[in-house]
């Protein structure tokens, strides 16, 4: 299976646009979406800075946390070392995958061995990655996905659209519809009828699957533990009851010690969801004790590269593998609050998903599309609890793509994705053209400029650019204009004027009566 | 070929992933562009900024904090003076929310409440004690689950649960309502301060499951919408003893 051919049932159904420009408009042509995808995002992100601000000393804390993200993925080889060998020791079954088709192969193996007749699954980004569901009913083996959101976006057929709540883009009523013909009986449309309904439905499984599966939040290396945050109880519920557990995780998911777990603690949830600490956190250190009543008899923790180590040593993308996987960036994104996360077409959304997306597929082509689905503002840059410079990386990867030969088809590195996104809506449009100048004025610290020009600086990066290309020349041109480097500071009086004009888009909306409280 | 057994079979993929682990660190040390790191590199940075480390709340602060937070997550909290007080509460409770399973963990500061002797038409099971018994199905049935707190910090809100054979991780997962007993002296200011002891404790010292939990089960998937209860337990009663 390799990453290209491998489609969810729903993507090879009705099969995707090719463009992000297409897939935009088919977000934007769903109303509800577009209103969803707002509201929560604001929300998320606002409680994002309440929860920043309460806590104080914020700008520490992101220092202290980029930094233990920085040590830990220098030093890799240590402590990925020393978490496999401490994980062996409370019993774990550790698996090396260096791509998706080995950890699939691994995962399937397990199942097989196991004669499992379904898996329960708590949110596992990296098993949407591997397409794994899919993988698993090739076999027959049932997969029931538990997280409430995933669950139903796995009855409605679809992927998640958003790291955090992946299903943003449904309403009760689209959602009591698909509980209803689970259930074979009609579903209210009111949340606790169809939560309650979730409950009871899934408690079953949970008690009668034979293995559970989940991903990994962070992996302590000091004492080979796993440990998941989460605030419905369901990846307690999968790592408690089935016989065997199988565990996903990224290859740099790791941390030296409990104590730095504190910091990724302090971070994780506040930038996710607003919260002090998730409903739940669990550390899980190996199979059940000998004579401990429950927890899986085996436990396997598949740790898989999959493009994640071509980041390593490159200087421009090292950083990448710093993520946490909060999805801070996409909240703050002004780009994907209004497209979604369908959008972006890849297991991950957002300014993150820009980026990490063609990094993981090494898939240059495709790389323009993404990166020019973006506004370059810094938003993304300023939320990211572990400061990982994601708009300068959205540059990177437009330069990279423009010096193997593929710039022809942008014209110009400039915000065209952007601009026939947002052209689409007219209360946008406004938006858009305060947001042009703003994205110039916005560029951080000169980044942009000092990092990309001028052109003899080029030759310090590891891929030497083709000069003689007629149409890189051009598209540099048009960066250069884009970005126009006397304009550090956004003028305040611009500032102004697009935060007077996000309020009141912002009144609009609750005058329209979005009705989600 | 005769049938690989189970056991075959992993020692067969431990081989395998033995070797393969060589292979991956030798591949990030490659391009890390250095030799590959053997001994524990110095780390400047580990743990919370040092401010914090300092940081302290008196006992009293620490009860009004960990109750506001708890609350604020949807959980209830009282304070009580002993365990007598604790077990009136829990009895009470029972009796007031008509439950009819009752699942405890098996130690012996819960056994000293005797709860059975005065919840004649509640069955009280006890975690572990019965070798035949489907402990799990017990736990899933079960109205109220009761748990002594290993920790709980009033920073985040939070209660500690450690498993062993006598305190199964279902205990305060399964039931409908889950009520946690926290020592005083047991409620600290920091996450730090309890997270330290599994450091200290080192990979042999850790028990399968630790479980930070923060107030009820809950959910926003449904147009952001919360719900309570929608996995874990949705009612969730910290007794704060002491
Ligand atoms: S890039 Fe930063 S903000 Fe975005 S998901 Fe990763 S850690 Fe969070």
């Amino acid at each position: 299976m390799s990453q290209n051919a491998a489609h969810t049932k729903s993507e090879s159904n009705n099969v995707k646009p090719a463009s992000v420009k297409e897939r935009a408009d088919l977000a934007l042509n769903n109303d509800f979406l577009r209103k969803a995808v707002r509201f929560t995002t604001e929300r998320l992100r606002d409680g994002k800075q309440k929860a920043a601000n309460d806590h104080g000393h914020w700008e520490e804390w992101r220092e202290r946390g980029r930094q233990i993200r920085l040590h830990t993925i220098a030093h890799l080889d240590y402590y990925l070392n020393l978490f496999a060998d401490n994980a062996r020791a409370n019993g774990t079954h550790i698996h090396f995958a260096a791509t998706g088709e080995e950890a699939v192969k691994i995962a399937l193996e397990i199942a097989q061995r196991k004669q499992a007749a379904s898996v329960v699954k708590s949110k596992s980004m990296v098993t949407e990655e591997l397409h794994l569901n899919t993988a698993l009913e090739s076999i027959d083996v049932e997969t029931i996905e538990t997280d409430l959101g995933e669950y139903i976006i796995q009855l409605a057929g679809e992927t998640p659209s958003h790291i955090i709540i992946p299903a943003i883009h449904k309403n009760r009523y689209q959602i009591a519809e698909l509980l209803s013909k689970e259930a074979g009986e009609e579903l209210l449309p009111e949340t606790t009828i169809l939560a309650g309904f979730v409950r009871r439905k899934l408690r079953e499984k949970f008690l009668e699957a034979d293995i559970g599966m989940t991903g990994c939040n962070f992996a302590i290396a000091e004492t080979g533990s796993m440990v998941l945050f989460e605030n419905e109880g369901n990846a307690r519920m999968v790592t408690t009851l089935p016989k065997t557990q199988i565990t996903l995780m990224g290859m740099e998911r790791i941390i030296p010690s409990w104590s730095d777990l504190e910091v990724m603690a302090t971070l994780l949830p506040r930038s996710a969801t607003g919260q002090k600490l998730t409903v739940y956190m669990s550390g899980i250190s190996g199979p059940r004790r000998k004579d401990d009543g429950d927890g899986p008899e085996e436990q396997h923790i598949i740790i898989l590269d999959n493009g994640r180590s071509e980041q390593l040593g490159d200087p421009e993308f090292q950083e990448l593998l710093n993520c946490i996987r909060c999805g801070a960036c996409l909240n703050a994104c002004p780009v994907y609050r209004h497209i979604g996360g369908h959008a972006y077409g890849g297991t991950y959304s957002g300014p993150i998903g820009a980026v990490l997306t063609p990094a993981l597929n090494k898939n240059v082509d495709q790389w323009d599309d993404i990166a020019g689905a973006s506004s370059l503002c810094g938003a993304c840059y300023e939320a990211c609890p572990v400061k990982i410079p994601l708009h300068d990386m959205l540059i990177y990867l437009r330069r990279r793509k423009v010096e193997r030969g593929y710039g022809d088809k942008v014209e110009g590195l400039g915000m065209k994705g952007f601009g026939a996104i947002m052209a689409k809506s007219q209360r946008f449009s406004n938006v858009m053209k305060v947001g042009r100048i703003g994205q110039k004025l916005l560029v951080r610290d000169g980044g942009i400029p000092s990092k990309l020009g001028p052109l003899k600086g080029w030759n310090n990066y590891r891929i030497a650019p083709k000069l003689a290309d007629e149409s890189f020349r051009e598209s540099w041109k048009g960066l250069q204009e884009e970005l126009d480097k006397n304009s550090r500071e956004m003028d305040p009086v611009i500032q102004k004027r697009m935060e007077d004009l996000l309020a009141k888009r912002k009144l609009e909306e609750l005058e329209g009566g979005a009705g989600h409280d | 070929m005769t049938e690989e057994t189970h056991i075959k079979w992993l020692e067969r993929m431990e081989q395998d992933s033995r070797t393969k682990q060589q292979a991956f660190m030798n591949d990030i040390a490659r391009r890390l562009k250095r030799p590959r790191t053997t001994e524990a590199p110095t780390h400047p940075y580990r743990g919370a900024p040092d401010y914090w480390q300092e940081f302290q709340w008196s006992s009293v602060e620490r009860i009004d904090q960990f109750t506001a937070n708890f609350q604020s997550a949807g959980g209830h909290v009282f304070r009580m003076a002993d365990m007598d007080e604790a077990k009136a509460f829990i009895v009470n409770k029972a009796n007031e929310m008509l439950a009819r399973y009752i699942l405890r963990q098996n130690v012996s500061e819960l056994a000293s409440l005797r709860l059975e002797e005065e919840l004649a038409d509640t069955r009280v099971s006890v975690w572990n004690t019965n070798l035949q018994e489907a402990w799990k199905a017990r736990a899933a049935e079960a109205d109220i689950g009761i748990v002594i707190a290993d920790y709980a910090v009033a920073y985040t809100g939070s209660i500690t649960v450690l498993s062993s054979a006598d305190k199964g991780r279902s205990v305060s997962l399964l039931p409908t309502a889950l009520i946690a007993i926290i020592p005083l002296e047991r409620l600290k200011t920091r996450l730090g301060e309890v997270l330290i002891d599994f450091d200290e404790a080192g990979q042999s010292g850790l028990p399968a499951g630790i479980h930070f939990i923060s107030g009820p089960s809950r959910s926003a998937d449904i147009e952001n919408d919360l719900t309570i209860g929608v996995h874990g337990p949705g009612i969730v009663f910290a007794l704060l003893v002491g």
